[in-house]
This record gives C-alpha cells, structure tokens and sequence, in this order.
C-alpha cells in the first residue's frame, strides 16, 4: 500500500521527458503541465469563493438540475463541494497531491458535464430549444451562460486534469525532493 | 497501479481536508445551515378576493395578487424584499424591508424589530418564477410568524404595472 509520504514526495524532474507520441511529449512537458494546473487552480479556486459561504443559494443551484431535491445529501453537497474545489485548486497551485487534485476535479467535471448534458436536454425537449440557444446559470460560479461554453470547458477541464495525472513527473512544485 | 492507488490516497486527504475545513467553515458561518435542515410544510394557497365567505386555512401562506399588494402597500404594511441587497438598492417597491434569503441567518436579527406575530407580513422577490419570497415565507412560518402573504408576480410585476418604486 502506497504511503502518503511517498505520494506527495512527486517532484522528480523528468530529466528525459515521457516517450511516445508528439501528442503524450506536448502533455508531458512540464511548462505545459504548469499552465493547466495555474488554469484549472485560477478556474475552481474562483469559483469555489463565489459558493463559499452562500450555501442555501448554491443548494438552489444544485435543485435546479432537478437531481437532488432538498434534503441532507443536497445541502452536504452545497456546504463540501466548493471546499474540495478549493482544497484541489490550491493542491494544483502548490504542487503537493497533485495527481489526487486532478483525479478528483476529473471525476468532478465528468459529473458537471453529465449534469449540464442532462439539464440542456431537458431545455431542448421542453421549449424546443435548439442547442446553441440554451442559455443557464449552471451555479458553476461565474454567472449564466450559453449551454454549449460550458460543455466544451467542462471537457477541456477534463482533459487538463488528464494530461497532469498521467504526467510521468512533476517540477515547480513546493513538495520537498525525496531522497535516495 | 502504483499511480493510481496513491492518486486514490491523495483523493482521500484532499476529500478528508476539504470536507472539514467545509464543516468548520459552515458551523461558525452567518450563512451556515445544517444539512438535516427542515423547511417548514404549510401550503401555500390564493387568497380569497375581497368579502369572500370562506377564508383559507388558517396554517397556511397566502398568495396575493397586484390589487391587494398594492393596498398592502398603500396602508403602510409589513412588506419584506427577499431579493439581494444590489437589487433592493437598485429598485424596490416603496418602503419594502430587505431581508435576502440567502442571507437569512446574518440580516434576520435587524430585520425582526419590524415583524409581528399578529400582524401580516407580506413578501415579494424578483418575479413569478422565483421562489425565494415563498421559501422565506417557509422560514417564517417556522419561527413562529403564520401570517405570512406572498406576491407572486413579484417586483417584476410591480415594476411592470407602472407602480412607483423606491431607489437609494
């Protein structure tokens, strides 16, 4: 069993740089790996502090997508999920549990991404709405906008947490360096 | 897998770290709830029209059309926004009390100087689709307040109807 000491001691440089493809070197290279992380860190630390602190209105937010109605797992969900969006922005800008931080805004935006998909749907099917059209605040914290945006940010979001997960090694990190 | 399963490990301490701190955060928070949070179950039925016979049940929250909130308003009665404080600033309805929703457990203290069990209390929000003024009216209702009228068409159909409104 992986022990968390060994986990966040992952700052090796990767002197040789990852094998494969243009495609896997482009992701692997640690500038472009540094860029994903500021922007995803910039993106949900942002977006954690608009809910922070306002979680009935979140709560609202979330009934919207008519998945969760009120009750103890919807308002769970308003009072932790700006909190881990926050605790995985600062990891990311940090440079401590960083395949962790991606790992878990991946899972998050693939969840965001199917709440969004089933919600426009729903606009679609009900005013007959055609898909370029709808238009929502989704209470991802940065106001309404048009369906389409946030189906596309939503998956490079996805994307930028893949490339750093699968990044072989990490630099410009505050980890300590493991020795030996 | 040896990727994985210590992606897993930091999951969990970031999962761990940020439910706590979100715990914490919530419990000293003005805007803080519980989670086993109850919303006051009254129902909310039309109001009957002037001289009506019957009147609804008495546990249970009025909604009120633009003829009697005007007259509401006329007579100087207990008129509650439960809009956001830049939308009471920007335009309310003449002599309206802020007190946002989402703001409950901060603004209610300053607010409840002006209420009164035995007189009515009349709420409004943005328009007919929102329903803040009807969940505050819920919150009311479990305090204690069971006089509680809403208008439905809100401040939207306020302002719609030509009827003056109030700036700062």
């Amino acid at each position: 069993m992986m022990g968390i000491r060994e986990c966040l001691f992952e700052n090796e440089p990767a002197a040789t740089g990852p094998r494969g493809s243009r495609l896997a070197a482009f992701a692997g290279n640690q500038r472009v790996i540094l860029i994903f992380r500021i922007v995803l860190a910039a993106v949900f630390i942002y977006a954690a502090l608009q809910k922070i602190g306002k979680p009935l209105m979140f709560a609202d937010e979330i009934r919207m997508y008519q998945v969760l109605d009120r009750g103890p797992l919807l308002y769970v969900v308003a009072i932790v999920l700006p909190w881990m969006e926050l605790c995985c922005g600062i990891s990311l800008l940090a440079g401590l549990f960083m395949r962790g931080a991606a790992l878990v805004l991946a899972v998050l935006n693939a969840v965001f991404l199917a709440m969004i998909t089933w919600r426009t749907i729903g606009v679609m099917s009900a005013g007959g709405t055609p898909l370029m059209k709808v238009y929502f605040d989704c209470g991802c914290g940065f106001g309404a906008t048009y369906a389409w945006k946030k189906l596309i940010e939503d998956s490079l979001f996805i994307l930028m947490a893949a490339a750093i997960y699968f990044s072989p090694a990490f630099a410009f990190t505050l980890a300590p360096r493991r020795k030996g | 897998m040896k990727r994985f399963k210590c992606a897993i490990s930091q999951a969990v301490v970031i999962a761990i770290v940020g439910a706590a701190a979100a715990f914490i955060f919530n419990a000293f928070s003005a805007n803080g709830i519980s989670p086993f949070r109850k919303i006051a179950d009254v129902p909310v039925v039309e109001d009957e029209p002037a001289g009506g016979e019957t009147g609804p049940a008495p546990e249970a929250i009025r909604a009120i059309d633009l003829d009697r909130f005007r007259e509401i308003v006329d007579s100087h009665g207990v008129v509650i926004d439960a809009r956001t404080a830049a939308d009471y600033r920007e335009g309310r309805v003449p002599g309206a009390i802020l007190l946002d929703y989402y703001e409950f457990r901060r603004s209610f203290d300053s607010v409840a100087p002006y209420l009164d069990f035995e007189n009515e209390i009349t709420i409004y929000c943005s328009g007919p689709v929102c329903e803040d003024s009807e969940l505050l009216a819920r919150e009311l209702f479990a305090r204690g307040y069971t006089k509680l009228l809403v208008f439905k068409g809100g401040f939207e159909a306020w302002e719609e109807a030509g009827m003056p409104v109030e700036r700062e």
